[in-house]
């Protein structure tokens, strides 16, 4: 068995004593429900001296505060799934994983996912055997071919949902607390995607109230129907008014995930709103998903067929939107409540 | 005990801290390293190996337990971080949902499903009445490699019935003999729907596999890997390792320098590598010392230096030679090419038939490799007793085999060695032959004076695999006008790995199996299978004949299209019947085809609904024949294949001796069968006994699909001897003839006498006292000379052949080039269904696997030799979810050899899947598709070639 080895632990009962002890000691990592970080720590690509445990320290569940709904980070993705309020969310925290796992995971964990690539999440022996990569210990990008761009890639599913919905979060470092607009939050370096600076702590996911008439989806596509991480994840919200293709848009923003270090809003949406979403509407903004979507081969499936599966995604998204419908899964999971 | 041989240094202690646990209702206090996961505090300190281990790091769900309630991956839970929760385990949960799964047939290996089982407790704790899909989805973080999640969705339909009071399942006490349907007509048990015989063990997580088995003084091993392909070995430097506190033993393969392979013609393998390395993970050294992390350090410290070789990575480059993987074959002669094996059979005139032929078909097809995948990985304890013997505890399904090559391999008579497998947790032909961890246990027992226990990581089974060989195959085909099958020819090359394995077998399977059940005038193939410098491949459910029997069918059915048939009925037309030789010489006994294929087609409505479906919906169908063991021992030798004892005890139990190896499909149920159906008693009150080389006569495993027919066969006859005795004893004590005496089950009865009778534990007394001896008896399966009169005629013979028919319903997204498969119609022919819910466990599985094999998984290298992705995360077994609802229909053409008339079940049934998805594919959007697996972007992109093709110039 892969076993661990050569770090200790400590238990934080609040954020700020976690921000405290991870501070204290070098090479520390936090770790709620370690979904992510215990396999790292089994494929020794990260080698932490100290486990911040913010399993107690974190808030759970959500309130809303004014014209926010504010998510404590220590929320599981399972709970989340069932959140009625933030249907887009609730379909994006139960896409990931399966049912273990997203009792396990946190909505904070979610959000900081380490990237991940077919070189990189690996064992110590396979990466050795490979040289190792940009990303770790190494000096090339297996993907690229090259030694400069890490494209490891940015795989939460609850990202670009949360995107999507104009979400920030909060923060806290030794200086005090801040917010982010999550769009803010990622870069195209797949060795350091965040910024944010050394031990901050993310503690609550913040996000607007969706007007009533707001509709989303998101789309995953996978192999097989749980388990497995995106190939892609496009999470569709917006603002309409009527049904159908006369169906006016008010707001519409379209999130791909899962292609590259940086999940994005897809840009050049503005001169549509106003209009119908019409077919000519839908069509020419799945084209432009596709021509704006280059996916990175860090990621299982070819890539020139994700590129076009974007564009299919964004196509049904946008379909099923102006129905107020969702797109059928095309994984085999059970549809989208 | 010996002493051990003096450690270098006092063994180092990993930092503990002090954890207070609330486990199964109790507090517990435990000390174990900050590092440790919940599941390794659970299985290594509390004991409580109910909890499994199968992917190392969060990919497959084995290891499932509750946490307040909530099922978690315990292997990625830091164990500090679970508090004051409630932690519950299979051991911990009340009984009601296991026997649910024990009943309704839905254990078969059974490493799987403690943690499904806990899933299926939290999903019915608050959702009593939950639908398919929501079963579906409660269960799709649970990977289980056998059943195909058939019966255990029905499991947890019962469980869901039971708790709601609305099932009876005799919820008494467990002894009590549940849910035993009627047998088949004239049978005591046989035919009945029963449960197998370890079931509740699994069930319930009393079962012990390889890594449950903890013994006083333990050592761990750890076996160092080659991180290059293909490399001369220089040096190695074990001294630092050696040196490391903790760590009692090392090894290289200088040590132990015999070569073996399962088949003793072709020693190729050494225990570890002395000279070469032949792929990215070939075992190199091995280390023994006081837990694991300490011999995974150590391992670092070896120093190996290597000389680079160009590695061989595909066919081509195999058979233009550009390296030699070996330099030598295994009789120490200078190879100048990688070929392993070649095989050139021709029956018949093949060229002229197929130019008189009305209709040709002529394609490559390419079949991608693939692997096991059991969820249980490999391993063995080894304990080298002062005495100087050895007991070797393994998961492996060979356990003769494995016998016999650790006595050639250590240097040790074999009278000195016991094997012993305990319940095994899957297996599909990767655990078949002696692997590099059996032998190092043993040897690294013997050096440090202390049992040793190695269990792979999943990594290293990846690397061990053994599995499905990719190969090419240069297929051509011609019929009459009138559907006439006239030749066949097949042109195949193999891709082997790095060593032999079962490699000349393959060769042989590859061709010699493909002649039924579809009759064939002319027939030529050659198969010829190379070496690579990747990991060797081996035999997996379907060994060899997998392959070309998705070439073959693909190709009938573009021979149909061509001559305007429908598929079924060029099947049909060419159907063999019983009784009827193939081109090649091969008898086979009882076919079932036409019946197969008649269910299949009612069942899917295929009448009406084929070539009528809006494009995008597709039917196909695909049938195949498998042997039901091999005619020959893989030595040659006259003794029986497979022996049976039985030894009666006075409180009415029959113990069972055997050494076949139960591997989840439920041998030991099969041989409770047979006992019951032979002396009356109930199949409960059988105690068996398998696969240990010291109490149990020998079997050579479970390979093949041979153990229904050849260990049915000698249970069959050492009950039919025992029952005589009873018999005997009983007309003696009413003096009365013989065959007056009826029994049935749970007593004896007089056929001519109302009322008189006597119940079975009686009459086991009775013949005790009239034999004057314990009351025992013996069985075997004697070799039948089978096969045809040529070299190799004999490979690929086997006594019977089982028959297959699928029709597969298929989903295309034209899109984007998604196939989902919806339904699955399966007809098998296994012969007398002995127990049909075993019987139906196996079809489902193999269509299961079949189907992964289709879609999903592949096993593939990059151009570093590396294995792109030797875990369970990156190497896709399908879930609950997309697991096609299956159904299946058995066919009893009762062979005439065969105990009872059984035939096999566990291998044949997996091989139509692949064609017949195909075939639907073709049905649904008129695309063929010849590569394997049918990725969507595959199939996207042979629907846009179509397009182009039909587009005006």
């Amino acid at each position: 068995m892969l076993r661990m080895d050569g770090f200790d632990f400590v238990r934080a009962s609040d954020p700020a004593e976690a921000v405290a002890l991870w501070h204290a000691q070098p090479d520390s990592a936090y770790i709620a429900g370690g979904t992510d970080l215990l396999p790292n720590l089994k494929h020794r690509i990260v080698q932490a001296r100290t486990l911040v445990g913010v399993g107690d320290a974190l808030a759970k569940g959500w309130a809303r505060v004014g014209e926010a709904y504010e998510i404590g980070a220590g929320t599981t993705l399972a709970a989340l799934a069932a959140m009625g309020e933030l249907p887009l969310l609730a379909t994006a925290a139960g896409a990931v994983a399966g049912p273990q796992l997203r009792n396990m995971g946190t909505i904070g964990g979610n959000v900081l996912l380490d990237t991940r690539c077919l070189f990189y999440n690996q064992t110590e022996f396979w990466r050795k055997s490979l040289g190792y990569c940009l990303k770790a210990e190494g000096t090339w990008c297996h993907v690229v071919g090259g030694p400069k761009t890490c494209v490891a890639t940015q795989s939460s599913d609850t990202v670009p949902a949360l995107m999507a919905l104009g979400a920030r979060i909060r923060l806290l470092g030794p200086g005090g607390a801040r917010e982010l607009d999550l769009n803010d939050l990622f870069k195209f370096n797949g060795m350091d995607h965040l910024k944010l600076s050394a031990g901050e702590l993310l503690t609550h996911v913040i996000v607007p109230v969706p007007a009533a008439e707001a509709r989303g989806s998101y789309q995953k596509l996978r192999t097989r129907g749980a388990i497995d991480f995106p190939q892609l994840g496009v999470a569709i919200w917006g603002r309409l008014q009527g049904v159908g293709p006369t169906a006016q848009i008010d707001a519409l923003r379209v999130v791909i995930g899962a292609v590259s270090p940086q999940p994005k809003a897809l840009a050049g949406l503005d001169p549509f709103v106003g209009g119908p979403l019409s077919d000519e509407v839908v069509s020419a903004i799945a084209e432009q998903a596709f021509k704006s979507t280059r996916p990175q081969g860090s990621v299982h499936g070819d890539s020139a067929w994700r590129r076009h599966m974007a564009r299919v995604f964004v196509r049904r998204g946008l379909l099923a939107l102006r129905e107020g419908a969702q797109p059928a899964p095309v994984d085999g999971a059970p549809a989208a409540a | 005990m010996t002493q051990p041989a003096a450690p270098t240094s006092a063994p180092a202690r990993r930092p503990q801290r002090v954890l207070t646990l609330q486990v199964n209702g109790e507090p517990v206090e435990v000390a174990a390293p900050s590092t440790w996961t919940l599941l390794e505090v659970l299985r290594y300190k509390l004991g409580l190996t109910g909890t499994k281990q199968g992917c190392d790091k969060g990919d497959c769900g084995a290891c499932t337990v509750l946490v307040d309630g909530q099922p978690v991956l315990s292997c990625c839970t830091l164990a500090a971080t679970v508090g004051d929760k409630a932690v519950t385990t299979i051991e911990g949960l009340p009984i009601r949902v296991g026997r649910a799964f024990d009943i309704a047939g839905a254990l078969q290996c059974g490493f799987c499903q403690p943690g499904m089982i806990c899933s299926a407790h939290a999903l019915l704790s608050h959702k009593p009445d939950p639908s398919v899909s929501e079963i579906r989805a409660a269960l799709s973080g649970n990977l289980c490699r056998c059943t195909g999640y058939t019966k255990i969705i029905e499991a947890v339909q019962l469980a869901a019935k039971d708790l709601g009071g609305h099932a009876d399942l005799s919820t008494s006490e467990l002894r009590t003999p549940v849910a035993y349907g009627p047998p088949a007509e004239g049978f005591l048990v046989l035919g009945a729907r029963g449960r197998k015989a370890d079931s509740i063990h699994k069930a319930t997580g009393a079962a012990i596999y390889a890594d449950d088995i903890s013994l006083p003084r333990m050592a761990h091993g750890r076996i160092l890997r080659s991180p290059h392909p293909h490399a001369r070995i220089r040096r190695i430097d074990t001294r630092a390792a050696a040196a490391l506190p903790g760590v009692f033993a090392v090894m290289t393969g200088a040590e132990l320098p015999e070569t073996f392979c399962v088949i003793p013609w072709t020693p190729d393998e050494n225990v570890l590598c002395i000279d070469k390395v032949r792929y990215v993970g070939d075992g190199v050294a091995a280390v023994a010392a006081i837990d694991e992390e300490t011999a995974i350090r150590a391992c670092d410290l070896i120093e190996v230096d290597y000389e680079i070789l160009p590695p061989v990575l595909d066919l081509d480059a195999a058979e233009a030679a550009t390296a030699l993987v070996h330099e030598r074959d295994w009789k120490g002669r200078p190879r100048v090419d990688n070929l392993c094996k070649d095989v050139d059979l021709a029956f018949g005139e093949v060229e002229p038939a197929l130019e008189g032929a009305a209709v040709t078909h002529g394609a490559t097809y390419f079949y991608e490799g693939n692997t096991h995948a059991a969820i249980e990985p490999h391993c063995a304890v080894a304990r080298w007793s002062p005495d100087g013997k050895l007991t070797v505890w393994s998961s492996t399904q060979v356990p003769h085999y494995l016998h016999r090559e650790l006595g050639k391999v250590l240097g040790v008579p074999t009278s000195e060695i016991r094997v012993i497998q305990p319940a095994l947790g899957g297996a599909f032909g990767g655990k078949s032959e002696p692997f590099d961890l059996e032998f190092c246990a043993a040897w690294l027992s013997r050096k440090a004076g202390r049992p040793v226990k190695i269990l792979y990581t999943r990594e290293e089974v990846f690397y061990s695999h053994r599995g499905r060989h990719p190969m090419e195959m240069k297929l051509r085909m011609g019929a009459a006008a009138d559907g006439r099958l006239l030749a066949v020819d097949n042109d195949i090359r193999i891709d082997g790995g790095g060593y032999h394995s079962f490699g000349m077998i393959t060769s042989y399977y590859a061709g010699q199996i493909l002649t039924g059940p579809v009759r064939m005038d002319h027939y030529h193939f050659r198969a010829r299978r190379f070496y690579t410098n990747k990991p060797c491949c081996g035999p997996k459910r379907g060994h060899g004949s997998v392959q070309p029997r998705f070439a073959f069918e693909c190709g009938l059915d573009e021979l149909a299209e061509k001559l305007g048939m429908d598929p079924m009925d060029i099947r049909r037309k060419n159907a063999m019947g019983s009784g009827e030789r193939t081109v090649n010489g091969q008898l086979v006994p009882s076919t079932g085809l036409a019946a197969c294929l008649d269910a299949v087609e009612k069942a899917s409505g295929w009448k009406g609904r084929w070539g009528q479906q809006p494009r995008g919906r597709g039917l196909g169908v695909a049938c195949s024949m498998y042997i039901s063991g091999t005619a020959y021992p893989i030595y040659p030798n006259e003794m029986p294949q497979s022996g049976v004892q039985l030894l009666a005890d006075r409180s009415g139990r029959i113990t069972v001796l055997c050494g076949a190896s139960d591997i989840g499909q439920g041998s030991d149920g099969m041989l409770a069968y047979v006992v019951a159906e032979e002396t009356g008693i109930l199949p409960d009150d059988v105690a068996v006994h398998s696969a240990d080389t010291e109490l149990t006569p020998v079997d050579l495993g479970a390979y093949s699909s041979r153990v229904t027919y050849m260990v049915g066969t000698a249970a069959q006859e050492a009950a039919r001897a025992m029952g005589a005795e009873m018999r005997a004893a009983l007309a003696a004590h009413w003096e009365i003839p013989a065959d007056q005496v009826g029994k049935s089950l749970g007593f004896w009865f007089d056929k001519a006498e109302s009322g008189r009778q006597m119940d079975t534990k009686a009459v086991l007394q009775l013949a005790e006292a009239r034999a004057g001896t314990p009351l025992a008896a013996s069985g075997g399966y004697r070799t039948r000379k089978v096969g045809g009169a040529y070299r190799g005629g004999t490979i690929g013979a086997s006594p019977a052949y089982s028959t297959t028919a699928h029709v597969v319903e298929v989903e295309v997204d034209v899109e984007t080039g998604i196939v989902k498969v919806l339904n699955v119609w399966v007809a098998h022919d296994c012969g007398r269904a002995i127990n049909p819910v075993l019987v139906e466990g196996q079809v489902e599985g193999s269509v299961y696997m079949g189907y992964a094999e289709a879609l999903m998984e592949a096993q593939t290298f990059d151009e570093r030799g590396l294995h792109s992705g030797p875990n369970l995360l990156d190497y896709r077994i399908p879930t609950s979810i997309e697991t096609p609802a299956i159904f299946t229909k058995i066919i009893e053409t009762i062979d005439p050899g065969g105990p009872y008339g059984a035939k096999e079940a566990g291998e044949g049934p997996l091989h139509p899947i692949i064609p017949a998805i195909a075939n639907a594919i073709w049905d649904a959007v008129g695309v063929r598709l010849r590569t394997l697996p049918f990725t969507p972007d595959r199939v996207l992109a042979a629907i846009r070639a179509q397009g182009a093709a039909a587009a005006p110039a």
